[in-house]
């Protein structure tokens, strides 16, 4: 063949500068690539990108709006962050972020109005935690202690919590749903007292709550002994049995989290903006999108939350599109974009390219074709 | 004997089950090739609204089905480029590529001055036979009632099978998905392999996907193939990699889809098993036979390719 090959060495430790401008470049790209998509539906990007950035951040109020919207991406995207960082390839936040809406919302209509705030919505908070680590543990368990591979059973999951959220709303008559509506079943109201307050228009705790526990994720991870000798399972599972950790239950442990972090998702969005475990306005795809939070982020807890509210934002900003005649399905078309960008922005994190020296030799052991 | 419930449920079962067999055997033969492309989803979409909308523009369904295998391989070559020439993740690039393709088929179907959304195809997949052989009890239906791409996707499968367990070709391909290593050694170019394998598998799930814009569905509407891309990466283990059996378990998987409409018809007391029970079946259904069939070193057995889902680095040889 006689194409030039660029040479591919790999980088050590990447700099920080570089570390930050590729996820800010896969934004810029993503943008680049849904301006094509939009001029050539005939639509101006521009009014369409101003049009975004003035429904996310153009006033107070929509500034709340991006972060009710970025508060369970915050989650989904630790969970995905945790997850993957140990090869953990969790791919049921969807399913987890739901079992955690089912779980805390029938904890709170069990607690029914009487049971004081301060224990409620704690409780209702955690419950939704144990159901996204239960859910996960379908997964985990199997996969630990069998081998069988998670991604499928993960994704099979996400359906299978979805319908059965259905059922609990639209095909019984649980205590999830609304008894005064016949009509058109819709979930129960949750108790004023399991409502977690709002501070800033809508904006309720559940935001700060989000990114405190992010910040708690990235504790775990980065400052304990148990999160160490995870990543040690994370880099070379061959490694940390040498080492003589237990690999299945750092595995087990990091899976749960996982999910007990979407769950957590699920509890904070019907105990706070959306109050009722209805499946109509719990919106899908907040799993899914918290894949490309993590991915932008780089895996790190920390930069989950500000990546989170830009996602927050793009969410936020979809449907405000139809008003000047732009289908929402701009933003997720944007985000799966960005997440191509970012992934393919790990290579450049991981590896330099430069021309080679003089003469190409034919068998150059290394390349890329350019 | 031919309206009977049983022979119209398997019937539509085969209906429901030709899109996914498409895509489970496109899928079986890219992970033959060693790498996991789970963008079957969005290459689905993707290959749905490019079929319809050429199909609408036309008036042609081979236009429309020829459109869709180009956009579904099409966009198979990010994923491609992304985790053979990159080597970043496949998991990572491929769920990617189901989101991106997600966004971007219901974004062209509701774009522009006169948005497909809503629209009824110009020209759909119709049962080639009325009456004649279509009309003999049982096999009638079964064999003979079908709309052309039923039959297709027959050939495809025997196609791929022939392929990948009788040719040279599909030998230098399984190496691949086996030892790569080994397989360069012995003069097979790897990164061009997987991605040629890569596009088969695209094109093969955009023409999943057309399946249901133009035959099954035929009028636009957002997502219209549910989780069918789902589905066939989950049948991909379940048929352990042959794409006969990926024929078969697709059917089974379109009885379940149907098992709902089917107790309607009959009544009470099984019309009061609430839908969303059902329509869990089919995913419960993929987790037990895992859990079965899959689990630990029965999955090497099976026929998993060994090399599956791990870039490869040729320097490291």
């Amino acid at each position: 063949m006689t194409t030039r090959r660029l040479i591919v060495e790999p980088r050590g430790l990447a700099s920080s500068r570089l570390t930050l401008s590729v996820p800010l470049a896969s934004v810029l790209l993503a943008l680049i690539v849904g301006a094509i998509f939009l001029a050539l539906t005939g639509n101006d990007p521009w009014e369409v990108y101003t049009k975004m950035a003035k429904t996310s951040f153009g006033s107070s109020r929509g500034f709340s709006e991006t972060l009710i919207s970025a508060t369970p991406l915050i989650l989904t995207g630790v969970a995905a962050a945790v997850a993957f960082k140990m090869l953990v390839w969790n791919i049921g936040a969807e399913g987890q972020f739901l079992m955690g809406s089912v779980f805390a919302a029938g904890v709170a209509i069990a607690l029914g109005p009487g049971t004081p705030m301060l224990i409620a919505i704690p409780l209702v908070i955690i419950a939704g935690g144990v159901g996204g680590a239960f859910w996960a543990s379908l997964s985990a368990v199997p996969k630990v202690y069998l081998g069988t591979n998670e991604i499928i059973t993960t994704l099979m999951l996400n359906f299978i919590a979805l319908n059965f959220m259905n059922y609990l709303i639209f095909g019984s008559n649980s205590p999830w749903r609304d008894p005064e509506v016949s009509q058109f079943p819709t979930g129960r109201p949750l108790p004023d007292s399991s409502r977690i307050p709002e501070f800033f228009n809508r904006l309720d705790y559940g935001f700060i709550i989000a990114a405190l526990l992010a910040v708690l994720a990235w504790f775990l991870i980065s400052k304990t002994r148990w999160g160490f000798e995870v990543r040690i399972v994370g880099d070379s599972a061959d490694t940390a049995r040498y080492a003589g950790i237990a690999v299945p239950r750092k595995f087990l442990g990091v899976f749960l989290m996982s999910g007990a972090f979407a769950g957590l998702a699920g509890s904070l969005y019907v105990a706070g903006p959306v109050g009722a475990l209805d499946p109509r306005s719990l919106d899908l795809g907040l799993g899914f999108t918290g894949i490309i939070v993590a991915a932008l982020a780089r895996l790190n807890p920390i930069a989950v939350v500000p990546v989170g509210i830009l996602m927050g934002a793009l969410n936020n900003a979809g449907p405000s599109l139809q008003s000047i005649r732009v289908p929402a399905a701009t933003v997720t078309m944007l985000q799966g974009a960005i997440l191509i960008f970012a992934v393919a922005g790990e290579f450049f994190i991981a590896n330099r390219l430069r021309k080679p020296e003089k003469k190409p030799t034919a068998d150059a052991t290394e390349g890329v074709e350019a | 004997m031919n309206e009977s419930t049983l022979i119209l449920t398997l019937f539509a079962a085969m209906g429901l089950g030709t899109g996914i067999v498409y895509a489970a055997v496109g899928e079986i033969i890219t992970e033959r090739a060693g790498n996991l492309n789970l963008g079957v989803q969005g290459m689905m979409l993707v290959g749905a609204v490019a079929g319809f909308w050429a199909t609408y523009n036309t008036d042609s369904l081979l236009l429309g089905v020829i459109v869709a295998m180009v956009a579904g391989a099409a966009l198979s070559v990010i994923h491609a480029f992304a985790s053979v020439t990159l080597r970043v993740s496949q998991i990572v690039s491929g769920l990617a590529l189901t989101i991106f393709g997600t966004g971007l088929s219901s974004f062209l179907g509701e774009a522009g001055t006169e948005p497909l959304v809503g629209e009824p195809s110009k020209a759909t997949f119709e049962p080639i036979l009325e009456g004649g052989l279509a009309d003999i009890p049982v096999i009638g239906p079964l064999i003979f009632g079908h709309d052309i791409l039923v039959y297709v996707s027959w050939l495809t499968v025997a196609a791929a099978s022939l392929y990948l367990f009788k040719t040279r070709m599909g030998l230098s391909l399984r190496a691949v998905g086996e030892d790569p290593a080994s397989a360069e050694s012995a003069g097979v170019n790897v990164a061009r392999v997987r991605y040629i394998h890569i596009m088969v598998g695209g094109a093969l799930a955009g023409l999943g996907g057309a399946y249901y814009s133009l035959a099954l569905v035929p009028t636009w509407q957002n997502e219209p193939i549910g989780p069918a891309g789902w589905i066939a990466i989950a049948l991909v283990i379940l048929a352990s990699w042959r794409p006969w059996r990926a024929l078969f378990a697709a059917y089974l998987f379109g009885a379940a889809e149907r098992i709902g409409f089917t107790l309607q018809t009959l009544g009470e007391p099984w019309s009061n098993i609430p839908s969303s029970i059902l329509a869990m079946l089919p995913f419960i259904l993929a987790i037990v036979a895992m859990l079965i069939f899959t689990s630990g070193k029965r999955a090497k057995l099976l026929g998993a390719p060994a090399a599956l889902g791990l870039p490869y680095f040729r320097e490291q040889r």
